[in-house]
């Protein structure tokens, strides 16, 4: 992704190193990183890329977890986060399988049902936000045990066994199909491709299309790179905060959905483990913490590599606790890269010595790399 | 650098204090006067002292701008250490107790090393020491729980009571004022307010912003690993839950207590009354006997209901003495032309 943020005569330096800087990007390191782990798995358990058992979930929760972490990337390319992103996957969830199993709804409806139940809780936390200017690690923290208060109250006043079990048609289909089952002419696709990766293609599309090309990415952008100046150039950035969080808070939803389309049923545990995943994908992919830098294929690439570790431990026999300390430790080492690779950057450009080394400094870190 | 009190702080003890009372009376009411018993009380009191020391540790880290998520995972594994190096390696007791104080300290100067010296954001740092703990915790005690039997000495100090209080209540407010007296009259203290408050003049007025914030993640780590000790001393036996719902209350005693997250304030007072509000609202939980996810529920509507009541308050605060400034500009204004306009007068 080009920053509009690069100074105009910067231009044609940045075509000599583009190439440097493409190689050295997070994204190519990212895809090495991934290349070498599926040749060490490949090598080491032969039969480990056995296609309709080990590659079919993988593939299924990557695409679950690249929607998890989109969420928290949309908040995060704000400048803000959202601690409740799984709490929200699990109220989005809850509400499509109230629409299945207490109003018998169609699978379409359902799904939608659940995604504005989530946009709707995603757009309150954002309103909360704007209105009060209350940090939105607090708000989304606060959120997030409210529902994580609500979530299982309403599944035990309205079903038998803390569980929504109805399953309307297309369901199975999406949560568990693979392309074994969709035949055209004769032929069938390959079992080790799911049927989700189909949606979850398009929902990444459309979030990397909403960066990329429209008027509206640029402005969250800026709102998120500075708020101030971003008010001053007649954005209504309260207005964008409150979208931003209603998209997140669809997306969890929409991720909580496809979970529990391919376990088969609607639970309050839905999400529980969605929110180290979040962080850990958008920034491992290198969207900035401090916020205006994201990065679609980032993220993506992020959530591939954590699980590709999960799975890599589970198949060598590593317990729960192995694959905690190792995501853990993942996520630190990978964030001392980040940072030295900032500091290498920045140090041919000389910094100025009385800026603090504090975030607004890094925000600016990736542009200024163009000019270097 | 505010540490006396503005007026408005003052009447938010007061808030907390008169729901504390009116939270008890009515509890003690709908209970029957039972609540007011002397083993329910002992009860109350015993299961106060972690929410409160969990809360200073927060503040702590408050204090100086960042946060610290691992908290619960920090006095777990502290915990759970302890309680293996007494049960299955067969240490004297107190030593589980003091090695559970040396890892918190330990892992919370980690926590304050990893900050400062790749100065990513404490919040990923802290998330991904708790993701780190919480597997450690799970590899020390698995899913068994081991017996408090094996460690007598320490938990009779749990059951214990001084002055008709519970011993660990009584420690957890000893801990409380020692925090509040290092912050008001310790330089230490002080620095860790200024760098909280602002870096950049800190750093102008000769304070190290590195050493306050590792020495801020230190001492929080070493109550929390405290809090994991009194855990350790009061709880029947040791598992991997222990330290899993500590992160709410954390944040919870805190911020209803009135301190700000953007750091250089601190309230112990506040912190240990807001202590108190968490510990009714679980209390009048076990009296109604509903689920316990209506503590979460109501916990998170308070602190939600706390932090955008006093940021409301403060944005018409600030409406206000805009207005009056302006009032005052307006006047000004006038009062010059009319006194122009009255020496034009004079002069024709």
């Amino acid at each position: 992704m080009t920053h509009a943020a690069s100074p105009a005569g910067a231009e044609k330096r940045r075509q000599g190193i583009s190439f440097r800087r493409y190689l050295t990007s997070p994204q190519s390191f990212l895809v090495l990183i991934i290349l070498v782990l599926v040749a060490v798995i490949g090598a080491a358990k032969p039969n480990a890329f056995n296609g309709a058992f080990v590659v079919a979930p993988l593939l299924t929760s990557i695409a679950i977890f690249t929607i998890v972490g989109l969420a928290q990337m949309m908040v995060l390319s704000i400048g803000q986060m959202n601690i409740a992103v799984g709490n929200m996957a699990a109220f989005g969830a809850m509400f499509t399988g109230m629409a299945f199993d207490l109003w018998d709804m169609p699978f379409l409806v359902g799904l939608l049902v659940g995604l504005a139940a989530g946009a709707v809780i995603g757009g309150l936390t954002g309103w909360i936000i704007a209105r009060t200017g209350v940090n939105s690690f607090i708000v989304t923290l606060a959120m997030s045990f409210a529902l994580l208060g609500l979530v299982p109250t309403v599944y035990s006043m309205l079903s038998p066994g803390s569980a929504f079990t109805s399953k309307p048609d297309g369901m199975e289909f999406l949560g568990r199909g693979t392309f074994l089952d969709v035949c055209m002419v004769g032929y069938c696709g390959p079992a080790a491709i799911p049927v989700m990766v189909v949606p979850v293609l398009i929902v990444v599309l459309l979030v990397g299309g909403l960066y990329a090309r429209t008027k509206l990415g640029r402005e969250i952008l800026l709102t998120g790179a500075n708020i101030k100046a971003a008010e001053l150039s007649a954005i209504p950035t309260n207005k964008r905060v409150v979208l931003v969080h209603a998209i997140s808070g669809a997306l969890a939803a929409f991720a909580g959905i496809l979970l529990a389309t391919s376990t088969g049923s609607f639970t309050p545990a839905i999400g529980n483990e969605f929110m180290l995943q979040s962080f850990l994908g958008p920034i491992l992919g290198g969207t900035l913490l401090a916020g205006g830098y994201i990065s679609v294929t980032g993220t993506f690439l992020g959530i591939t590599l954590a699980l590709l570790i999960r799975r890599g431990l589970e198949l060598f026999g590593a317990g729960v606790e192995m694959l905690n300390i190792f995501l853990g430790l993942i996520l630190l080492v990978a964030l001392s890269a980040e940072r030295i690779r900032t500091v290498r950057r920045r140090r041919p450009s000389q910094a100025p010595a009385e800026t603090p080394p504090d975030t607004p400094s890094e925000k600016e870190a990736i542009p200024s790399g163009a000019s270097a | 650098m505010k540490f006396k009190l503005p007026a408005t702080m003052g009447s938010q003890y007061l808030v907390l204090i008169a729901t504390i009372v009116l939270g008890a009376i009515l509890l003690g009411v709908s209970s029957g006067g039972n609540f007011f018993g002397p083993v329910s009380m002992q009860t109350f009191f015993q299961f106060l002292a972690v929410p409160i020391l969990i809360g200073l540790a927060q503040m702590i880290t408050l204090a100086v701008g960042q946060l610290n998520l691992a908290i619960g995972a920090i006095g777990g594994v502290a915990a759970c250490l302890a309680a293996v190096m007494v049960a299955d390696w067969g240490f004297n007791p107190w030593l589980g107790g003091l090695v559970a104080l040396v890892v918190g300290a330990v892992a919370g100067i980690a926590n304050g090393i990893l900050v400062v010296v790749t100065k990513i954001n404490g919040f990923i740092v802290t998330l991904a020491t708790m993701t780190v703990l919480l597997g450690v915790q799970y590899a020390l005690v698995n899913t068994r729980t081991i017996s408090a039997d094996n460690w007598k000495s320490v938990a009779a100090l749990g059951k214990a009571s001084w002055f008709g209080l519970p011993a660990i209540f009584v420690i957890a407010i000893i801990v409380a004022v020692l925090v509040g007296l290092a912050f008001k009259f310790t330089t230490t203290g002080r620095h860790l307010l200024a760098s909280g408050d602002n870096e950049h003049a800190a750093t102008l007025a000769g304070i190290s912003n590195d050493r306050s914030l590792t020495i801020a993640h230190g001492a929080s780590g070493l109550i929390a690993g405290f809090a994991g000790f009194v855990s350790f001393a009061s709880l029947p036996g040791v598992n991997q839950s222990v330290g899993g719902d500590w992160l709410l209350s954390s944040f919870a005693a805190p911020i209803i207590g009135g301190v700000s997250l953007t750091g250089g304030t601190v309230a112990v007072f506040g912190t240990v009354l807001a202590a108190f509000v968490v510990r009714l609202v679980d209390s009048a939980r076990a009296e109604f006997q509903l689920a316990p996810a209506w503590v979460n529920l109501v916990i998170g509507a308070v602190i939600l209901g706390t932090v955008a009541l006093g940021r409301l308050r403060e944005t018409r605060e600030t409406a206000k003495a805009g207005m009056l400034r302006a009032r005052v500009a307006n006047h000004r204004i006038n009062t010059a032309a009319v006194e122009n306009t009255a020496a034009e007068e004079v002069k024709l």
